[in-house]
């Protein structure tokens, strides 16, 4: 069985899911939410998802994909919003691996050969 | 005939079936660093900036309680950054019990959780073994997660952890697999024995602990297991931090042991038993008095041995490119430039003999080795007047001699010695100690009353020491000293 996606919205939503893949390996990426033509508020989170995406074919066998949209630009500025306090993020876009210190930020997920790393090697 | 022609066309073939390695003619790589900590990323990173081909090969041989950890070397998996974490939980727990004094109020007893804190510190150095792999991977060095060692000229076997060997070869290579902890080679000390290793991974508090050492890893570990609250004695077998001033590694040792570390001196272990299973289970072990017959026991939860650290350059195939290496202690002896007795080998470190074994030591001198043999410059490393702290509960600060080694040197005449108890203002609201806090300047008066040893017993005692380090690199004097205002209310001051 290969990897799946899970496209989900804000914080509870995307504890619930997490909690529900609990045993497999579960990466994320967190992007600015997106107006009606399909824009994130967020340039950097434009640039990296299509690079991310590309990677995606290299996920582990049994892993999840979670594609989280964290909200609007005034809620991702707000410094005590749950992705902040209770995940520690400190920019987006960020792609991590849940539940390890494995985690790129920002241009970071801009490079192929990073994204490459953070799901293919332990 | 046939058979002779072929093998004159491929002399390569012929040592090779010979068995000899022969010398390849190009390389896979400009520079191969054997060692991801300190030194080795320090070169790494350092030759990427120069556009060389560069390999990193780093792999911890698990220890026997079968501790292992992530790239980056003893000073962030196992030295420096934890210990430093865990003796500042330390510090807490004395801070907390110096508020209630600054009218903190809270009636609950204060207690600690070992898994709490472990859990805390190990993500932490998750997050840097990460950083450094996103580091080399983004400054396109190549690492690989296996053990290194020379099978020839120019050519090493990287070995994984599943054992599938790969040859490399190199035009440079840089020696930094520095140190592990030395075992006593007593009965039952592999099997019932943790060290610096295990210890800050322990996913059990280790409760009643035998510290074993008198070195800087041993006092250091025994101070933050006290302030944490745990039962710990220090078995020791003649003096506290050999190689440090003597006066100031009493009054460490005083100071601990007023503070409910307990003391053995004069006592080696012989034997280690384990009583009862369990983590942490229950030791008994066995010492010998080194004055006379006497013999004792004593029980613990854990015991740490802090005996001495190792190189690891014994296993790594020195013999077969003919890198000299002393054959006592293991050490590998370099000239000014970092450089072996085999030209195109270097190394850093804390394997080097007659060099300080410290983080920023190593990182300095890969740096600017690299600096040397790419962008053409010829600074070498100061070895001089490096500043060090160590973090035992009472910190202590020292760049410079120690009073026995400038008597030794300069001659006791030519020595003055100021020095000055102080009581940090912070101590004396919650009545902490008022005559332990002290500090020494050792000045030559051949020289203008330069300053040629500093030393300071006190909180913060490392980021006090820092800035006179710097100074004490500018030729400070005591008249210079002098005429410097003080910054009121700190220690540093006095």
């Amino acid at each position: 069985m290969g990897w799946e996606e899970r496209q989900i919205r804000g914080y509870p939503e995307f504890v619930r899911t997490a909690q529900s893949y609990h045993g497999r390996p579960i990466f994320a990426l967190f992007c600015g939410d997106k107006d009606a033509e399909g824009r994130s508020w967020c340039p950097d989170c434009v640039t990296a998802e299509p690079i991310v995406r590309k990677e995606l074919h290299n996920l582990p066998d049994e892993s999840v994909f979670i594609y989280c949209l964290v909200g609007d630009r005034a809620y991702w500025k707000d410094p005590n919003n749950e992705f902040r306090r209770n995940l520690k993020l400190t920019g987006v876009p960020t792609l991590l691996k849940y539940g390890t210190p494995q985690k790129l930020v920002e241009e970071e997920c801009f490079k192929s050969e990073l994204v490459r790393m953070l799901f293919t090697e332990d | 005939s046939v058979q002779a022609h072929k093998e004159e066309e491929n002399p390569r073939k012929t040592m090779e079936v010979n068995g000899f390695m022969p010398v390849p003619d190009s390389y896979d790589y400009d520079l191969i660093v054997i060692g991801g900590g300190s030194g080795g990323l320090a070169a790494a990173k350092e030759a990427a900036k120069y556009e060389k081909k560069v390999m990193v090969l780093d792999f911890v041989v698990p220890t026997p309680q079968g501790s292992s950890w992530g790239l980056g070397g003893t000073c962030v998996n196992v030295g420096c950054i934890p210990k430093k974490l865990m003796h500042q939980a330390a510090l807490l727990g004395q801070a907390l019990q110096d508020s209630r004094k600054f009218g903190w109020q809270f009636t609950e007893e204060v207690k600690h959780n070992w898994m709490t804190m472990t859990e805390s510190v190990q993500n932490y150095i998750g997050s840097l073994n990460w950083g450094y792999r996103v580091a080399l991977r983004d400054k396109k060095v190549t690492y690989e997660n296996a053990y290194g060692e020379f099978v020839g000229p120019h050519t090493i076997k990287a070995t994984n952890k599943k054992g599938v060997e790969k040859l490399y070869t190199a035009e440079t290579f840089i020696i930094a697999t520095g140190e592990r902890p030395r075992y006593l080679g007593i009965p039952g000390d592999k099997e019932n024995c943790i060290t610096s290793d295990d210890l800050f991974s322990l996913p059990y508090c280790p409760g009643r602990t035998l510290v074993v050492g008198a070195s800087y890893v041993a006092l250091e570990c025994a101070g933050f297991l006290a302030g944490l609250g745990l039962d710990v004695t220090v078995m020791v077998r003649s003096i506290l931090l050999r190689g440090f001033d003597q006066d100031m590694a009493n009054r460490i040792g005083e100071y601990m042991k007023e503070h409910g570390v307990n003391f053995i001196r004069e006592f080696v272990p012989i034997k280690v038993e384990r009583v009862e299973e369990g983590t942490p289970g229950i030791l008994k072990v066995t010492a010998k008095s080194t004055t006379g017959d006497q013999i004792i026991e004593v029980e613990c939860n854990t015991m740490l041995l802090a005996v001495g650290r190792d190189p690891c350059t014994r296993k790594i195939g020195l013999d077969k490119v003919g890198v000299n290496i002393n054959e006592r202690t293991g050490k590998i002896p370099v000239n000014n430039e970092e450089q072996t007795n085999v030209p195109y080998i270097y190394a850093v470190g804390d394997i080097l003999q007659d060099k300080l074994e410290l983080t920023p030591v190593a990182i300095q001198a890969g740096r600017l080795l690299v600096q040397r043999l790419y962008a053409g410059t010829t600074t070498k490393c100061d070895y001089v007047n490096v500043p060090t702290t160590v973090f035992t509960p009472l910190e202590y600060g020292a760049c410079g001699y120690s009073e026995e080694t400038a008597v030794e040197k300069f001659g006791e005449e030519n020595i003055e010695v100021y020095h000055s108890h102080f009581w940090p203002l912070e101590w004396t609201v919650p009545s902490r100690d008022n005559n332990k806090c002290y500090a020494k300047i050792i000045c030559n008066t051949q020289d203008n009353e330069r300053v040629i040893g500093f030393h300071v017993l006190g909180p913060n005692a490392g980021e006090v020491t820092q800035g006179f380090a710097a100074a004490i690199k500018c030729g400070l004097t005591k008249e210079q000293l002098d005429s410097t205002v003080g910054i009121h209310p700190i220690c540093a001051e006095v």
